[in-house]
């Protein structure tokens, strides 16, 4: 039956461009949502604006962006650097505001920066910052009840009159205070929210415990904006300096730049190789091939059903019944009677028989239902020992035992 | 589209340039994406230069039939029709059970222009209709980095015979067949046998087969011989029907022991069948549920067993209940001779062969009606273990089915028919050692 040389096969596999008519569909629908979702990532990017907190630009409820436009609408220039070297170079004569939320800074350059600024607001103080410009001004915790008043002979907190919010506060040791150190804003312990350093040739310091006096969300509430412009707003440039990756080197080393630079580029390249194994071995060789495979049901399913279903329903009689029959149908035609004999003529046969009691047999062959599962297994057993015996009875006797008969070995 | 290990692998060589030139940050991503674009290029460069797939003709050389279990081979021809030589791997689609041996996925070169060929090596597993659907090329570029990969519609089948295993019971009921024939007169005068010639007596011939009359005629025309016996011997009838009806409704489903009920039907069909036509009878055969499945029919001679197995072949038991009512009909489509009409089917309980029931009696007027049908084994120990309370349950269960089933032989009895049960490895010598006492006792 060779075939001579046909024409080309007929392709079920599309070509390239057949598959992408096919599904010139899905590929427009995933055009969309790409499309959609670029889309909304950028809307969702320039409304929120993200940033670090109390950045100059922040508009998020952490940032600053409230107290930065309000100051630069007062005139003053405002100048967001992120570098010690740029904040440095601006800040003579300035007012900086420090703003290490990421505790970059060691304390000899908090000292540097403060020796070139005419003021420096440091706000929520790093253990490095307050120990350079600050000895004795110690962390307080969180403030133990409301701070309405300032308490102290500073006009600018005088000008404020309260603080809202619930934020950090500092201690001021005696130490301090005799060096001239003014806390403001006691809780009821006496810790103090802001604490302003002594006007003594020197820069000009202002520790403020929390951000919540400059936050966006917060600078509204009670005297906070008085504070925050007040002590921000007192020189004609302002620098917002929140220490940068720049200043980061510092702190010695990273893990990034202690590895060899071509580490990230393998990792990915052993990511890519991954997936092209993937691919290598997913890859399937054409279709798979269906086979319609025939209905097979076991044929002692319904038996098996059926023994389970007495057995729930505890039909103990009816099954019991059964065996009964059978036995004595097969016992019947051992003795020679016809399977259609009264079952008491068949048993008292077999009694006879076996020369065993005849109301024993009787009662196993044609007896009461049993009464519980024991006695159930007992009789079914003895009607299975029962049936043996008169099997070997009738065969013992003409000794010519059916060879394909084996012994049962139960 | 495809690739390789190899193209894996080649991309995973890109950590040897990262490590040795990826010295700063901005060379290392350059690298990167460089050895990226060089392994992309090289695979596509790869793939324009494989051999197209589809530029190719099929064919198969695939045996018409095989019986089940046993070898076959084939080949699939694959020519190339295209301009560059393909160089890949082909699959061939067939079903599972058509036992495809290997893991199916035969290396192949053919240059452009020319054919080869991928032998294929069967072993069925399951008796019908075995085909196959496609053919899948795998072309790989010069590199084997990428292929082309191509699944081309060619059909095929393969024709899986049932196996006739009880083939080995044949010969011993054959010479059986033999004694019965009136070579030697063991036969006594019956009712059925024929008239077959007249020879010498010789020792051991039954006396009362001597033929006085033309012992006398003989007498006469010998002259001065002795005496002379002549005996007349008889042979069985020949030139009897038997019509098997193969039930494939849904009792031929139910598997017992280890094959469906179908199969043993179609077994003990077949050995029938090769010992009733060494006989000199004619066998037709119809499987039947509501419809014709298979039907063989005006075949004699040597021919008639392989009509049988390739009609039986394809059939498959269906889920439906059995249409007895016609089964009459069909009978007296095929012959209005009386027949031995054999029912292959599945005796279990009353309620479920009434309607066998029904119908025996329009047949066993005009037949002799013979009901086959297999037993489980596995009832009968089922019935004797009564080990504990679930098993003495399945026992009584087990004692249920088992009257069932005689009750059914029982009314087949009364309606004038014959049964014969027996496990599924004993039914066919049974059912042929059942024909050929019907067949002694001239019966047919």
């Amino acid at each position: 039956m060779t075939a001579p040389v046909a024409g080309v096969a007929p392709a079920e596999t599309p070509t390239l461009r057949r598959a992408l008519v096919d599904r010139r569909g899905w590929i427009v629908v995933a055009a969309i949502v790409l499309v959609v979702s670029v889309g909304v990532a950028v809307l969702q990017g320039a409304g929120t604006g993200g940033g670090r907190p109390l950045g100059a630009d922040n508009a998020a409820p952490a940032g600053g962006a409230a107290v930065a436009n309000v100051l630069s609408a007062q005139g003053v220039q405002v100048v967001p650097v992120d570098s010690l070297d740029a904040a440095v170079t601006r800040a003579d004569g300035a007012t900086v505001l420090l703003v290490d939320d990421l505790g970059l800074l060691g304390s000899d350059r908090v000292d540097e920066l403060a020796d070139a600024a005419r003021r420096i607001v440091v706000v929520a103080p790093t253990f490095a910052a307050l120990e350079a410009l600050a000895p004795g001004v110690r962390f307080g915790g969180l403030a133990a009840g409301p701070t309405d008043a300032p308490a102290c002979d500073v006009p600018v907190a005088e000008r404020a009159g309260s603080l809202g919010g619930v934020g950090d506060v500092l201690t001021v040791d005696d130490d301090a205070l005799a060096a001239g150190w003014r806390g403001c804003f006691p809780d009821e312990t006496g810790a103090v929210r802001v604490a302003f350093g002594p006007a003594d040739g020197g820069p000009e310091v202002v520790v403020v415990a929390g951000t919540e006096v400059f936050a966006n969300d917060t600078v509204a509430e009670a005297g906070n904006a008085a504070l925050a412009l007040g002590v921000l707003g007192s020189t004609e440039r302002l620098v917002w300096y929140q220490p940068g990756a720049a200043d980061a080197s510092d702190a010695g080393p990273t893990i990034g730049e202690l590895t060899p630079p071509w580490v990230s580029p393998v990792l990915l390249l052993l990511v890519v190789t991954t997936v092209a194994a993937a691919v290598w071995r997913g890859r399937r060789f054409g279709p798979l091939v269906v086979e319609r495979l025939p209905v097979v049901v076991r044929a002692c399913e319904t038996t098996e059903g059926r023994g389970r279903l007495y057995a729930r329903s505890d039909a103990r009689g009816r099954s019991l019944d059964a065996m009964r029959i059978g036995a004595l149908g097969r016992i019947a035609a051992l003795v020679g009677l016809p399977g259609h004999a009264p079952a008491g003529d068949i048993a008292d046969a077999a009694a006879a028989l076996l020369g065993a009691d005849p109301a024993a047999v009787r009662a196993l062959l044609v007896g009461d239902p049993p009464a519980d599962d024991g006695e159930f297994v007992r009789r079914a057993r003895e009607l299975d020992a029962l049936e043996q015996r008169i099997a070997d009875a009738v065969r013992a006797p003409g000794a010519s035992a059916d060879p394909t008969d084996r012994p049962r070995n139960r | 589209m495809a690739w390789s290990g190899r193209f894996a692998l080649l991309v995973a060589a890109g950590v040897v340039p990262l490590v040795l030139l990826g010295g700063t940050p901005g060379a290392a991503w350059a690298v990167f994406a460089g050895w990226l674009a060089l392994s992309l290029v090289a695979g596509v460069v790869d793939l324009v230069l494989a051999g197209s797939p589809r530029q190719v003709s099929l064919a198969r050389e695939v045996p018409a039939r095989v019986r089940l279990g046993e070898p076959a081979a084939g080949r699939l021809l694959v020519t190339n029709l295209g301009a560059r030589r393909i160089r890949g791997v082909v699959r061939d689609g067939w079903e599972p059970s058509a036992g495809l041996a290997g893991d199916n996925r035969a290396r192949l070169v053919v240059p452009a222009g020319e054919r080869r060929a991928v032998p294929l090596a069967f072993v069925p597993t399951r008796r019908g209709e075995r085909r196959a659907r496609s053919v899948t090329v795998r072309s790989w570029g010069p590199l084997g980095l990428w292929a082309r990969q191509s699944t081309m519609r060619h059909e095929g089948r393969l024709r899986v015979l049932p196996p006739f295993r009880s083939r080995r019971h044949l010969a011993s009921r054959v010479a059986r067949l033999r004694e019965l024939e009136g070579n030697t007169p063991v036969m006594v005068r019956g009712a059925g046998t024929e008239f077959d010639s007249l020879r010498e007596y010789v020792r051991g011939d039954d006396v009362r087969s001597i033929d006085w009359r033309a012992t006398a005629r003989r007498d006469a025309a010998m002259t001065g011989g002795g005496q002379r016996l002549m005996v007349r011997t008889w042979r069985p009838e020949r030139d009897r029907r038997v019509v098997v009806v193969v039930d494939t409704g849904r009792t031929a489903a139910a598997r017992v022991g280890d094959e469906p009920r179908l199969d043993t039907s179609i077994e003990s069909s077949l050995l029938l069948a090769a010992l009733a036509s060494r006989a000199g009878d004619r066998v037709d055969l119809v499987a039947w549920d509501r419809r014709v499945r298979a039907r063989v029919q005006s075949v004699t001679g040597p021919t008639l067993l392989s009509r049988m197995v390739d009609a039986l072949a394809p059939v498959e038991a269906e889920l439906i209940d059995t249409d007895w009512s016609a089964v009459p009909a069909l009978v007296r489509q095929v012959t209005s001779q009386r027949s031995l009409v054999v029912l292959c089917t599945g005796i279990d309980t009353p309620a479920a062969a009434r309607g066998m029931l029904g119908v025996l009696p329009a047949l066993t007027s005009a037949h002799t009606v013979l009901v086959a049908s297999v037993t489980d084994p596995s009832l009968g120990e089922a019935r004797r273990d009564r080990g504990d309370r679930e098993a003495a349950y399945l026992a009584g269960s087990a004692e249920r089915a088992l009257r069932d089933a005689d009750r059914v032989a029982a009314a087949i009895r009364r309606l004038g028919g014959d049964v014969v049960q027996a496990p599924p490895e004993e039914l066919p010598p049974a059912l042929a050692d059942r024909y050929l006492a019907l067949k002694a006792a001239g019966r047919l």
